[in-house]
């Protein structure tokens, strides 16, 4: 299958939540190429979520168009650009009695590559290995996801977006629990990250201390409307 | 006496199958959240089965299609709406219920006592052969081969179905797999309970279970076997006081759920008061 080299590009895009009668985001153009750290920033209810979510096709504009890898979102092959794409929600926080533990919850981000009945390999457990010592919760992985701290259930979701070896990464607020040891530790990984795999990082953060410095492109986003950086290219 | 028991145990056999399948299929209805979905759809079941009486088909089969042309109707539907869903159940919900009330009624009054009927409203042991055993093997095979070939797919949507789809997981297929097969196991399993009380052995065994363990695998494992359990010890309970099989059946899930709730009670209350010690 081909790919385009544009990780996301939308045009004239206007998304609204049904039952909500004033559009989240309205006439969004912004392209992303591969290789480049986007910060997407702006206050509370901007329309940031939005606007990661209708890259990744999980809500479609009603105006306008939306490609993920230069696939329409709204097409059926959306899944397999999908599948280049690793992604940390912005609700991660799984309540006390989630029993599955940390290592089932990063191996489940390989599901979509397994054809049926295909078990994980052990090179794909070695990665598992790597990418939590990486984001320092090796000594997690046996602990219960629901039992681990904010923080520490954010840096297993982050493991488990990094292990898919994604060429996009669509970050939804991942300092929000976060330590500044944390912080540091998540913005680095995912600065070298960018220049090793030749990826795209698209971060979500009202706070812009952590990365901002190392963003190749900053999104200022403002009542669903793109304030400044807007279009890029 | 010999042909009683011979039948009997053919009935016991199916109400195994039955409860598996139903305490299974429930499990993963309401760890996906399409529980009100699967309600309509054992509605439309019942609807179709009442259909049957009046076309003069085996009510068994007409409910297999008209539940499982609504589970992928609705399934479809489900997939491009995102509010409205449970308007749309609770609409499907009242106009099936309302047909087979309908169907019921239009259907000679005279055939109130026969098996086909009791299929419908209360269930019944006459309506099960082995040709619908056969079936229910079949839906059982199929359904396990189903979950293994495809068991870290479906274990990340159990996790996390926004998660699963934003990574490319085949969401919109697997939850029309799932309502077909809900579909085909309501249906097959409606001559045991009757329409109207089958969605009992969907829920109670998962809820029951959800008190047991929280460990996704071992929920699954008791709502299979607590499906099965009930569904066979109802059927022995009303053999032996003659009572009707479903309502003894939704009696015994229900006491089971009810056991499961207070244990739990117990034992955390326990755990707390050793936990209170110096
Ligand atoms: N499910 C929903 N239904 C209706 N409206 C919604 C829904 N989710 C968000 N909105 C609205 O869409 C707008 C944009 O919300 P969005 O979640 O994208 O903001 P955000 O920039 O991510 O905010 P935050 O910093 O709080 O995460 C807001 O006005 C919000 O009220
Ligand atoms: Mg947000």
């Amino acid at each position: 299958m081909h790919f385009s080299k544009e990780v996301v590009k939308l045009r004239d895009v206007w998304v609204a939540y049904s039952g909500s009668d004033r559009p989240a985001m309205c006439n969004i153009n912004l392209t992303v190429p591969l290789g480049k750290l986007v910060l997407i920033t702006g206050p509370n209810g901007a329309g940031k979520t939005t606007l990661i979510e209708t890259c990744l096709g999980l809500l479609k504009p009603y105006r306008g168009s939306a490609y993920l890898f230069g696939v329409d979102t709204r097409s059926w092959r959306i899944r397999h650009a999908r599948r280049m794409c690793g992604f940390v929600p912005q609700d991660f926080m799984k309540p006390p009695f989630e029993a599955y533990t940390v290592r089932h919850v990063i191996r489940l981000g390989f599901a979509p590559y397994k054809s049926i009945f295909e078990s994980l390999t052990e090179d794909e457990d070695r990665r598992i290995r790597r990418v939590s010592e990486l984001l320092e919760i090796e000594d997690l992985l046996d602990r219960p996801i629901g039992t681990l701290s904010g923080g520490q259930q954010q840096r297993a979701v982050i493991a488990r977006a990094l292990v898919r070896k994604p060429r996009a990464l669509f970050l939804d607020e991942p300092f929000s629990s976060l330590d500044r040891e944390g912080r540091r530790l998540i913005s680095r990984v995912v600065r070298e990250y960018v220049r090793a795999e030749d990826a795209s990082v698209i971060i979500v953060s009202h706070d812009v201390n952590p990365i901002i410095d190392y963003a190749d492109i900053v999104v200022r986003m403002e009542n669903g409307r793109i304030v400044s950086g807007e279009g890029y290219a | 006496m010999k042909v009683m028991l011979e039948f009997l145990g053919l009935a016991l056999l199916a109400a195994v199958l039955s409860g598996n399948l139903c305490g299974a299929i429930g499990f993963y209805v309401q760890r996906l959240r399409i529980t009100t979905l699967s309600f309509s759809v054992a509605h439309a079941a019942l609807a179709g089965a009442s259909i049957g009486l009046i076309l003069n088909f085996d009510p068994v089969y007409s409910a297999m299609i008209v539940a499982v042309a609504s589970a992928l109707i609705l399934g479809m539907i489900f997939a491009r709406i995102e509010y409205g869903r449970e308007l749309i159940s609770m609409a499907v919900f009242s106009a099936s219920s309302a047909v087979a009330i309908f169907a019921i009624y239009m259907s000679n009054v005279r055939v109130l006592a026969t098996a086909s009927i009791a299929v419908v409203l209360w269930g019944s042991l006459l309506a099960i052969t082995v040709e619908k055993l056969i079936l229910l093997l079949l839906t059982l095979f199929m359904f396990i081969l189903y979950i293994i070939a495809y068991r870290i797919q479906i274990d990340s949507m159990l996790y996390d179905v926004k998660m699963a789809e934003a990574e490319g997981v085949n969401v919109q297929m697997h939850m029309l797999i799932m309502l077909f097969f809900a579909g085909l196991i309501i249906s097959s399993s409606l001559r045991l309970t009757g329409g109207f009380l089958v969605f009992t052995l969907l829920y109670n065994p998962v809820a029951a279970s959800f008190q047991i363990s929280r460990k996704a695998h071992l929920q699954l494992l008791a709502s299979s076997i607590l499906g099965a359990a009930s569904a066979s010890f109802g059927l022995l309970v009303s053999y032996t006081l003659d009572w009707p099989v479903g309502a003894t059946i939704a009696i015994v899930s229900s006491i089971i759920l009810l056991s499961a709730y207070m244990m739990k009670v117990l034992v955390e209350a326990f755990r707390r008061r050793c936990l209170s010690r110096p």
